[in-house]
């Protein structure tokens, strides 16, 4: 059997993702970023457009905000009102299910 | 390949408004959100209800797709006949590979990059774009590092110029010290440029297995202990399991089911590694041979102990 070439990858966070990264993962412009920072529906790091730099988390956020616009044509606002409350309910869930007190005995694949 | 009745799918009649369809989307779309959706198979419906969605929202591709479903039912195997979408011109935004990954084949064939709906792409120059996959690892791969394998679907145009979509597997490092929900990005292992243009970057988001031993906060790991109560009371060292192998505990003298004794540097590894909190849960042996009842009732007996005094009522 070939051996397979394993592939290594940087983590995002201990590298940071600039604005143009974020854009470009999420499959839109970088005004879509900057007016949700703006509007302050995401993280930012600094008042300084040019030094902004994004984690994990905001990746994950701001893809999720992409979607719930997309799907359900959602105010900006709307969306990451909905991903907040999604955020919670994971955190949530995670306590009950510590707590060994898990209300969904078959948790969907995430 | 099977035909797809996008009109069943979101459950609507051949003769649906614009309007109706936009509502019926919302309503599955709501019902099958993999972020708060419990149905098993969410993240496939979901799929399935973008990309009837996608079809049926756009008057140009709906008209051409109609015409196609004259001759077929759902199901029914189906190759698109060639020039099947002469006549038609699919403007406005055309659908790149990116979505084409998380569309069905049936889908990339119609109207993927390699029909007619992928007449912008040609004659520039254009970054690849770039994917997203999620994986599952367990709590201890975070400690020690791992391999994991993942297949993903890549739309590839074929000979024909049709989109197909062609199984990639890739073995991935993960490192020591990742986090739940943390990415990691493969550089160049997203989607192809167009016209020369450089590939797209791969983001894989981890994911711990649930595992009833451990709760994990950023890279702080909660691990619940049983002691006996005379380890409680008394105090003991103790040896117990921990993600990163097996630890010597000592449990102080008085210690309750809930006290939590921190292992300072023991949670997830990284430059400021995490810490490990081990939480006591006082277990109390069984009361099911005559000298244990005798025990508890010497116990009972001798120890003036009411845990329930100064509660009131």
């Amino acid at each position: 059997m070939a051996q397979q070439h394993i592939v290594s990858g940087e983590l995002v966070d201990e590298v940071t993702l600039t604005l143009e990264d974020l854009a470009r993962a999420c499959s839109v412009d970088t005004d879509w970023v900057i007016e949700r920072i703006e509007s302050g529906l995401l993280a930012d790091g600094s008042p300084y457009v040019a030094s902004w730099r994004f984690t994990s988390h905001d990746l994950t956020r701001a893809r999720r905000m992409c979607q719930l616009e997309r799907d359900f044509e959602a105010a900006p606002e709307l969306a990451a009102l909905a991903a907040d409350l999604i955020e919670e309910n994971q955190r949530l869930r995670e306590r009950l299910r510590a707590a060994g007190l898990v209300d969904d005995p078959a948790p969907p694949e995430r | 390949m099977e035909f797809k009745d996008y009109y069943q799918v979101l459950g609507v009649a051949k003769t649906a408004t614009a309007e109706e369809i936009k509502k019926a989307y919302r309503k599955l779309a709501r019902k099958f959100h993999p972020d708060i959706s419990k149905e098993p198979d969410a993240a496939q419906r979901m799929q399935e209800i973008n990309e009837a969605k996608a079809v049926l929202s756009d008057p140009e591709k709906r008209l051409a797709y109609d015409q196609l479903a004259q001759q077929y039912r759902s199901g029914q195997d189906f190759q698109p006949p060639p020039d099947w979408d002469a006549g038609f011109e699919f403007s406005g935004r055309g659908f790149e590979e990116a979505d084409l990954g998380e569309f069905s084949d049936f889908f990339a064939n119609l109207f993927g990059q390699g029909g007619r709906a992928g007449q912008g792409g040609r004659g520039y120059r254009m970054r690849g774009e770039d994917r997203h996959a999620k994986i599952n690892i367990d709590l201890v791969d975070a400690f020690q590092g791992a391999t994991r394998e993942i297949v993903l679907h890549v739309p590839e145009v074929d000979s024909q110029g049709r989109v197909v979509s062609r199984e990639h597997t890739l073995s991935v490092r993960i490192p020591k010290g990742v986090k739940e929900g943390q990415h990691i990005r493969l550089a160049g292992q997203g989607s192809p440029g167009l016209g020369g243009g450089p590939v797209g970057d791969l983001y894989l988001e981890i994911h711990f297995r649930p595992d009833s031993q451990y709760r994990v906060e950023g890279r702080d790991v909660y691990q619940r202990v049983p002691v006996t109560p005379w380890e409680a009371a008394l105090g003991a060292s103790i040896e117990t399991p921990t993600p990163s192998g097996p630890v010597k505990l000592k449990v102080p003298g008085g210690s309750q089911t809930g006290r939590r004794l921190r292992l300072k540097g023991r949670g997830i590894p990284g430059s400021e590694p995490g810490d490990l909190y081990v939480e006591l849960e006082v277990v109390l042996p069984p009361a099911d041979t005559d000298r244990a009842r005798e025990l508890y009732a010497t116990m009972a007996d001798e120890l003036a102990f009411n845990p329930r005094q100064g509660r009131g009522g």
